[in-house]
């Protein structure tokens, strides 16, 4: 059933009858989705529902089983994963995914440099062209870890190797940002640091968040879906969402003292 | 700076000028000329393995392939009492390799880790097998080179390769050279995106590189460089034979990679010469050397876990 509201923006990104099955196992089935520029649409539901799948197709790390992904109207699951990156689909990981061993400036220079061409330049150094390290340094300054910037990347807090982590996909230009529990394992402090970031953010990208933390989740959609067990089971803005009482049955059992 | 690590800026300063004044001193004895171009010979050919392995993290057990290949063919595509033009001679040897590696790259580069050592080694043993049986080729005898290149550039001609000493500069030379080369690369653009795809591929894949490309073309780039060394090695002797391609020489090509310490790049000539220098004093000293070798490079590399040039940097490197 679909019960999303259209609004007057861009669907930027959208799912039709996507599937995902592993064997037997239904880690996703029949999920219809559209994601609009300009938004932030959280993506809720238990272990095991199928959040992380779904994001892990939207970015091409997996094919799907059936069903298709459009990026601004054009069907894009047979592409190659690094295309999606091209066309400015841009992802975080769950667990932290950084060139640990280099500085935090090089880390966002590997994503800029894409874009920037010379990539076949075999002789010219890589540190000769200034306007990238500018564009990098632009993109940790967005998430503010500019007073970082020549520190080996392993050597930041957790919390910081987070928001690196943000930064990179920041520096690869995108429209769309899929962010795959950007908040996972933060302290209270970080997380709202995390969730500052995101406000300022979500104006200017679509943004897809798969995220544990409620509280942020709720304070941040503009769009929610709830997912559970592989299924799509419904799409709204918070409030709506917050009155459904099948999310309140499938999701959270008996836990009516929640909401 | 091109060499960015003091250690290896003490090397190359060490290093060369002594390679650059030893036939001074010893041009009397043409053992030592000999053997020490040979030792820098391989020397290039680890080199280029050092970049694949420790660089790209590509590991290859069929490296030895393309140093045969080197050799094989240029007895191919040079006329047989004819003396050829040098330079023109490496180019195209060093291209046809290239287009050799660029199809094997292709179907070897699919696979990663264990699976690609096999399939590498896989391949190597099949060109083994089809150059050692094969009476056009040789066979385990392998080929005679009867005529060495000419070395002339618009006429002028630097090095005479049938003079002992002339070759032993022209093998330090590109040896040199080729250090340089993979300085060059490491420090370039390019090299950023394999140091990337090195660390972590699928963050890289993430951020829109086809890593394919970029591997393949490491690997390309250093088979050429590997069958250049076959080539110089079949110039200074003269021969070819199947050996050159057997796994062993890729494997004692990994090991000297591993003991100079992976992805220095430099490290491969420290490697290449700690690993010939022990294999010459212990044939003297006993029948059973290949006993003793083993053992000590057990040792070496449990002593030095980042091979000689981590531990060289662990003494000489101001601590940050």
């Amino acid at each position: 059933m679909n019960t999303q509201v259209s609004l007057d923006l861009e669907v930027m990104l959208e799912t039709q009858g996507l599937c995902k099955y592993w064997g037997g196992l239904k880690a996703l089935d029949d999920v219809s989705l559209q994601f609009y520029d300009k938004q932030l649409h959280g993506i809720v539901g238990p272990n095991g529902a199928g959040k992380s799948t779904l994001l892990n197709m939207l970015c091409g790390h997996y094919q799907p089983t059936r069903g298709s992904i459009l990026h601004k109207g054009e069907a894009i699951e047979s592409i190659r994963p690094w295309a999606f990156a091209r066309r400015g689909i841009g992802r975080s990981f769950q667990k932290t995914n950084i060139y640990s061993g280099a500085t935090c400036l090089e880390n966002c220079c590997v994503a800029v440099q894409r874009r920037m061409g010379g990539n076949f330049n075999f002789l010219r150094s890589r540190y000769t062209q200034k306007v990238l390290d500018e564009i990098a340094t632009e993109a940790l300054e967005k998430v503010g870890l500019r007073h970082r910037r020549d520190v080996i990347a392993s050597q930041i807090s957790y919390g910081e190797q987070r928001q690196l982590e943000i930064a990179m996909v920041l520096a690869t230009a995108p429209e769309v940002l899929l962010l795959d529990e950007p908040m996972a394992g933060m302290g209270h402090e970080e997380s709202q640091l995390i969730i500052e970031l995101l406000k300022k953010l979500r104006r200017e990208y679509c943004i897809v968040l798969v995220e544990h933390d409620m509280d942020a989740v709720f304070e941040l959609s503009d769009q929610l879906t709830v997912m559970v067990d592989g299924q799509h089971l419904t799409t709204g803005t918070v409030d709506q969402v917050r009155e459904d009482t099948r999310v309140k049955e499938a999701y959270l059992g008996q836990g009516d003292e929640v909401f | 700076m091109l060499f960015n690590k003091r250690t290896e800026r003490i090397f190359i300063w060490v290093f060369f000028p002594l390679a650059l004044l030893m036939p001074l001193f010893l041009a009397e004895n043409a053992f030592y000329i000999s053997k020490m171009t040979s030792v820098m010979i391989f020397a290039l050919f680890v080199m280029s393995l050092d970049y694949l392995v420790g660089r790209c993290g590509l590991i290859t057990l069929g490296h030895a392939m393309f140093y045969g290949l080197g050799g094989y063919l240029f007895w191919m595509i040079a006329p047989e009492y004819e003396a050829v033009n040098f330079w023109v001679y490496t180019f195209y040897i060093c291209m046809i390799a290239s287009a050799v590696a660029l199809v094997i790259g292709f179907l070897v580069l699919r696979t990663s880790g264990i699976y690609m050592i096999m399939i590498t080694l896989a391949f190597a043993q099949m060109a083994f097998y089809f150059f050692s049986d094969s009476i056009e080729f040789g066979g385990n005898d392998g080929l005679f080179i009867y005529v060495k290149p000419e070395t002339s550039i618009f006429g002028l001609s630097f090095f005479n390769l049938d003079d002992p000493v002339h070759f032993y500069y022209l093998c330090l030379l590109s040896l040199f050279n080729t250090l340089v080369f993979f300085r060059l690369l490491i420090r370039s653009r390019f090299g950023r995106v394999v140091d990337a795809i090195h660390e972590n591929p699928g963050r890289t894949t993430a951020l829109g590189y086809n890593i394919f490309l970029f591997r393949l073309m490491s690997y390309v780039i250093a088979s050429a460089l590997g069958a250049y060394a076959g080539y110089l090695f079949t110039l200074q002797y003269g021969f070819v034979n199947p050996s050159m391609l057997a796994w062993t020489t890729s494997g004692s090509a990994l090991v000297m990679s591993i003991l100079g310490g992976m992805g220095s790049i430099y490290g491969a000539i420290l490697g290449t010469f700690v690993y010939e220098g022990l294999h010459y004093t212990l044939e003297h000293l006993t029948e059973h050397w290949m006993l003793f070798m083993g053992a000590l490079i057990i040792a070496m590399v449990m002593v030095f876990k980042n091979g000689i040039a981590g531990y060289m940097e662990k003494l000489l490197e101001k601590r940050s």
